[in-house]
């Protein structure tokens, strides 16, 4: 079970809303690559994986991304506090802003929903973690284009910090991936069924 | 070392725990609508005191309950099995 601990990972605290930019950054709280579907994708992925190091690390890493997803939310709201008409319409933000006013909902910044067809859980830990791996890379290519759009060093900093974090989970799970394969026998050595075919892990 | 070892699970401090931590939580829904109720303030802490002699106990004995209770400064227990899914956490 999960407890809630009231503070943000890292500070956030951006001195002028910019709706234009919390329309972009919204990727990460709902998109395809974003902490929604990080954090969802890991603490599903666990109940599969046969090694205590992976199913720790996968648990530690998906709570975090719950963190995550706050402090997202967090730069989303104090993006648009605030705000007057004037700075809504006419604005890319309108289009969100007639759906959900300044509420906090993910999606993409293309507009489509959350959705968990973003999150693979295949159930074999080989393929597992390799879709982990894959989404820490494309979830901070995400964050370098936000940090391409964006110019305002309040929200840069809280950025740059997510994009880190995204950078040491990769090589987290490339343990993990490393881990699991040094379970595996010579009949195994490509690593094609680890997690349900017996004789194939070493003893 | 066995990737897989497992902790001796202690299922009588931990359905003590779960006893505990649920009139807890009752309690903490409670307060949150009502902060200004003194007796319920009260019921809290007198759980919270029963609740960390608990925990306290089991993390002396291997059990950490969260990432930051691993007493030991020679294993890492947090990983051990079995995970809280598992029959045997049960």
């Amino acid at each position: 079970m999960w407890t809630y601990d009231k503070k943000l990972q890292y500070p956030v605290k951006i001195k002028n809303p910019n709706p234009k930019l919390a329309q972009i950054i919204i990727s990460q709280l709902g998109g395809p690559d974003g902490e929604m579907g990080a954090s969802m994708r890991y603490l599903n992925q666990r109940y599969s994986m046969p090694y205590n190091e992976v199913t720790g690390i996968l648990t530690d890493i998906g709570t975090e991304e719950l963190a995550h997803l706050e402090m997202v939310a967090a730069i989303l709201h104090q993006l648009t506090r605030n705000l007057k008409e004037e700075e809504i319409a006419g604005t890319p933000f309108a289009t969100y802003f007639v759906d959900h006013t300044t509420g906090v909902y993910p999606v993409a910044a293309s507009g489509v929903p959350f959705d968990m067809k973003y999150v693979g859980v295949k159930g074999d830990i080989v393929a597992d973690l390799h879709e982990d791996m894959a989404a820490e890379q494309k979830a901070r290519v995400t964050y370098d284009n936000i940090l391409r759009l964006c110019d305002d060093p309040d929200v840069l900093d809280p950025i740059k910090y997510l994009r880190q974090r995204e950078i040491v989970h990769y090589q987290r799970f490339g343990d993990a991936l490393r881990i699991t394969q040094d379970h595996l026998n010579s009949k195994n050595f490509y690593a094609f069924n680890p997690s349900f075919d017996k004789g194939m892990k070493k003893t | 070392m066995n990737r897989n070892e497992t902790t001796k699970h202690d299922h009588t401090a931990m359905n003590k725990l779960r006893a505990i931590d649920f009139a807890l939580q009752e309690t903490v829904l409670f307060l949150d609508a009502y902060p200004e109720n003194k007796q319920a303030l009260h019921y809290y802490h007198q759980l919270l005191a029963q609740r960390r002699e608990l925990i306290e106990e089991l993390e002396h004995s291997g059990h950490p309950l969260t990432m930051y209770g691993n007493k030991s400064q020679t294993s890492w227990d947090w990983i051990r099995g079995p995970w809280p899914w598992e029959p045997d956490a049960n």
